[in-house]
């Protein structure tokens, strides 16, 4: 009982009067910066406007009590809506939109993620629709700063960048596909559609995206098959094409010929890094202050130097923390990934939060010359549409596999179940003994029991939530309210990790 | 599904890695911040490449060299001072990379790894740094000079405090000359040749040579040594400066005979020559604060006989750096203890907090022994007192040694080093006119007028 007082004590209206009182005070720099400015204004109070509305929304009409990812992505999407107004106010009103429009993403693929059953169906088509995204990608775009990954829509005003998309459709048809089928035909469609992707992403000369593509495949393929030999092989051979590449293809090596010399070119190829180095250093762990940075007067500032910004400005302590809280999604993802209703979400929230680590590595990494620059965003810091949509909907995943996410589904969480009796906090197994409910009658056998509906409605069915184990005794007939006979209990019996359909 | 969720640990190699690459991303930032901070694309403090906001330099009489005010870098209001103490002080664009605006720009420029250059946005102005030379000695100094190339440094030998540091040709930094890249007048112009210079010693190398005579030849006293103006090694000759007949070891010192040292080089050998020039720091880098010095170089591996005698006495491939030879007439002037020059003294933040940059300190890479400086001493006051003559430097008491470097082409460098033996005026000195023909002619009366306005 300690543990769920615990679990209930947690205040996110508390917390997210903190975050409100952070960006009421960062909100300020770019707001006042010349004069006060009553557009910005009016972006930051839509953006307070539309987290609090979320946040309403969701803790009173759907009754949600986990808002970690959510608070997680308002701050620093809040964050990044600063630099990018302090730099160029004019996209202040774009960044906004961005957001809204991955907040959107988010609560709409937490909708489908929720039905197993969608995301079967939805795997194929949204599998052709990235492929042929990409294509005509390649056929569109123009030739933009090296790479080919962007497509300018209405005269040039709104520019996307489709690979961004591809991502979590990525995740969703690798996690889905394995999850459904162990056999040789499913693992080589996932493989001939990641060939598709990275391939695509080689066209467009997007390498640092293609080595994102790449890992999450990678981890995707490792959950599944657990074959170290073969994963280790498919290393091998990526590590072999790309030496061949940069053999055959001196302009690819040149890119990299930059890579721990940058001091040496510090005016031409090793502008940025040189710059983020130096002017990182000048703010030290405190930072200079909003607004009082030189940083952002570089080339691609608000995109790929954007953690520059941030160490300069903000202080380096700000940057560390940003960056190692996408450590700590990792471990919660890694932690969720155990206590999942299926191998789907298992699957799904690892690579989503493993690519946004790793997407922060190259990112963080390649500016300040640990790793080659690639030019990838930092996920929800960076300015842009797609990658803040991308960044969004990889929190889907990653909040899906929570069972507190959907805590309807949650209540058909049975004795054979590792979470049983029902836990919600995250990663956490019940040291609890497994005191099994009092029996009126032999509980019925699991094999022969295909049927979901049938066993829900058992006596041994305890609901999760607000509702004590008492009442739920008094009504075990009654489906649990909310609880569509599509939903899928729970249970990992004999299941190995296979949804059942 | 447990067998998949357990394979989740993988991702924990992937974060542990991640952490590593954190670590030494921070770790860089802590270790070379204060150099990248000072990169002169750094727009904090530099403008058009050139530096704008950042602290004073003092000389020790509290006279400011340098200082910004308004965005801009000031220097001293005499034009002679500004010449005189450039290579100390440095330009503001870092071409002279052994100038303390270069070296010690992160000071300068405040910058610490918690704040940044923070303080120097809200003061807009960094630690001021003081120095131990004396800016009127330094313009004494330059103008003695007068338009030679060459170099001259004073420092306390008990202390380390250099007081006198100039290198020449100089330029004044508000006026800089248009003519700079083309004309001879001006090469070299961006090297502090005190400290970066590397000169053919000459007969100023005698002292190495006597110091390793003192050492392995127990009856060096009592040899005799005749001189009929060469010397046949058997592979070739080397040619003395003159004729001396028959001389002791202290006369030979005194005339430097040339003869008479490559004889005592031969009867050594390379390997004792070149240890005791190892002992007295030759082939070894050496550090002012935090300035790099040239390292000297000594190598007769491969010399012939006749070479090693021309090594004896400071020929052959032999070359020395001034600020080395003078930490060595420093020691044999202190008693053996060999005290490391030094004129970055320290620094002073906005709020008057003071960290000390350079103390005195003993070198770990020049050893003398305290008999063998003593001895030294003897005979270099004795080159002195029955050479020289007191009268060129009257009231000093002065201990030296002359050279004149042969060169391949032009005239000889003029070199004098020595010390004031007195023991209200510790100091020791080195100086090298460029293509100026006798040490004693040309160095002599510029060491004199510099040590007077120092003892004076």
């Amino acid at each position: 009982m300690a543990q769920e007082a615990l679990n209930k004590k947690f205040n996110w209206g508390l917390m997210m009067i903190f975050v409100s009182v952070f960006q009421l005070i960062t909100f300020t720099a770019p707001i006042l910066a010349d004069g006060f400015n009553i557009e910005l204004f009016g972006v930051f109070a839509g953006y307070m406007a539309i987290e609090w509305l979320y946040f309403i929304i969701a803790a009173a009409a759907f009754k949600q009590n986990n808002f970690e990812l959510e608070v997680i992505a308002f701050l620093f999407s809040g964050i990044g809506l600063t630099i990018s107004a302090s730099v160029y106010a004019d996209f202040a009103l774009k960044q906004l939109i961005s957001i809204i429009l991955g907040l959107f993403t988010f609560i709409v693929l937490l909708a489908v993620l929720r039905r197993t059953d969608v995301v079967m169906k939805l795997r194929m088509p949204v599998a052709f629709a990235a492929v042929g995204l990409l294509v005509l990608n390649l056929a569109l775009a123009k030739y933009n700063n090296g790479a080919l990954n962007w497509i300018t829509l209405a005269g040039g005003r709104i520019s996307i960048q489709p690979s961004e998309i591809v991502k979590l459709a990525f995740i969703f048809v690798g996690a889905a596909s394995l999850d459904k089928l162990q056999s040789t035909k499913s693992i080589f469609k996932y493989l001939v559609f990641s060939i598709g992707c990275v391939g695509a992403l080689f066209l467009m000369r997007d390498f640092g995206t293609a080595l994102i593509f790449f890992f999450t495949f990678v981890i995707i393929a490792f959950m599944r098959s657990g074959d170290i030999r073969t994963i280790a092989l498919v290393c091998v051979a990526a590590a072999l094409g790309a030496m061949m590449i940069i053999y055959f293809r001196p302009t690819v090596a040149s890119r990299f010929s930059t890579y721990r010399h940058v001091w040496e070119h510090i005016n031409d190829t090793g502008m940025q890094q040189t710059r983020t180095l130096i002017y990182s250093s000048s703010g030290g762990l405190l930072g200079l202050g909003i607004g009082n940075g030189k940083l952002r007067d570089v080339f691609a500032s608000t995109t790929d130097l954007i953690f520059g910004i941030v160490c300069e400005e903000w202080g380096m302590l700000t940057a560390f923390m940003i960056v190692i809280a996408y450590a700590f999604i990792l471990i919660y993802a890694v932690k969720t990934a155990r206590t999942t209703r299926s191998a789907f979400y298992a699957i799904a929230t690892c690579a989503a939060a493993g690519l946004l680590l790793f997407q922060t590595s190259l990112n963080i990494f390649g500016v300040t010359d640990i790793l080659p620059l690639t030019g990838v965003t930092l996920p929800f810091i960076s300015r842009g549409g797609s990658s803040m949509i991308c960044s969004w909907g990889l929190f889907a995943f990653i909040k899906s596999a929570d069972i507190r996410t959907y805590p309807m589904l949650s209540k058909t969480i049975l004795p054979d179940h590792p979470l049983y009796p029902p836990d919600v906090r995250v990663g956490r197994r019940s040291r609890r003994p497994l005191t099994p409910p009092p029996v009126d009658e032999p509980p019925k056998k699991k094999r022969t029991d295909k049927k979901p509906q049938s066993t829900r409605q058992t006596s041994r069915d305890i609901p999760v939530g607000k509702k004590s184990t008492g009442s739920a005794k008094k009504s075990p007939v009654k489906t649990a309210p909310g609880q569509s006979p599509r939903d899928i209990p729970i249970s990992r019996k004999k299941t190995d990790g296979r949804a059942k359909r | 599904m447990n067998n998949t969720t357990k394979r989740a640990y993988v991702l924990y190699a992937f974060l542990l890695a991640f952490l590593v690459g954190l670590g030494a991303m921070f770790y860089a930032f802590y270790v070379h911040g204060g150099e990248w901070t000072s990169n002169v694309v750094n727009r904090h403090i530099y403008k058009n490449g050139t530096i704008a906001s950042a602290g004073a330099v003092y000389d020790r009489n509290k006279q400011a060299l340098v200082y910004s005010r308004d965005g801009k870098r000031i220097y001293n209001s005499d034009p002679t001072v500004r010449k005189a103490t450039l290579h100390a002080v440095g330009d503001t664009s870092s071409f002279i990379a052994t100038g303390v605006q270069h070296v010690y720009n992160a000071s300068l420029s405040g910058y610490d790894f918690v704040n940044g250059v923070y303080n120097l946005k809200k003061y807009n102005r960094g630690n001021d740094i003081y120095l131990t030379l004396d800016a009127e000695v330094c313009k004494t100094a330059y103008k003695a000079m007068n338009g030679r190339k060459g170099t001259i440094g004073v420092y306390n030998y008990k202390t380390g405090e250099l007081v006198c540091m100039v290198s020449t040709p100089s330029y004044d930094p508000e006026n800089k000359p248009k003519n700079m890249d083309s004309s001879d007048k001006y090469t070299g112009v961006y090297l502090n040749r005190f400290l970066s210079g590397l000169y053919t010693p000459g007969s100023t190398f005698k002292i190495v040579t006597a110091i390793s005579a003192l050492e392995n030849i127990p009856d060096i006293y009592s040899r005799e040594f005749s001189c009929n103006g060469s010397y046949s090694t058997g592979d070739g000759k080397v040619i003395c400066n003159g004729v001396h007949g028959k001389v002791d070891f202290e006369e030979a010192l005194n005339h430097s005979c040339n003869s008479a040292f490559a004889v005592i080089a031969n009867e050594l050998g390379s390997a004792k020559l070149t240890a005791t020039a190892s002992e007295l720091g030759f082939n070894t880098r050496e550090k002012i604060g935090e300035i790099n010095l040239v390292k000297s170089r000594f190598n007769v591996s491969s010399a012939s006989k006749t070479d090693l005698g021309w090594a004896g006495i400071g020929q052959y491939t032999t070359l020395v750096n001034p600020c080395h030879m003078l930490t060595i007439l420093g020691g044999i002037a202190n008693g053996g203890t060999v005290v490391k020059p030094y004129f970055v003294k320290s620094m002073v933040s906005p709020s008057g907090e003071v960290t000390e940059l350079g103390r005195t300190e003993t070198s770990k890479t020049v050893v003398i022994s305290p008999e063998n400086a003593e001895k030294m001493k003897k005979l270099l006051r004795s080159n002195v007192k029955n050479y020289y003559s007191d009268s060129r430097f009257p009231g000093l008491e002065m201990c030296g040694k002359t050279g004149t470097a042969q060169l391949d082409t032009g005239e000889s460098h003029s070199w004098f080093v020595g010390f004031s033996a007195k023991e209200s005026t510790p100091y020791a000195v080195v100086c090298v006119v460029e293509n100026s023909g006798s040490g004693l002619a040309a160095a002599g009366p510029i060491v004199n007028t510099v040590m007077q306005k120092i003892c004076g």
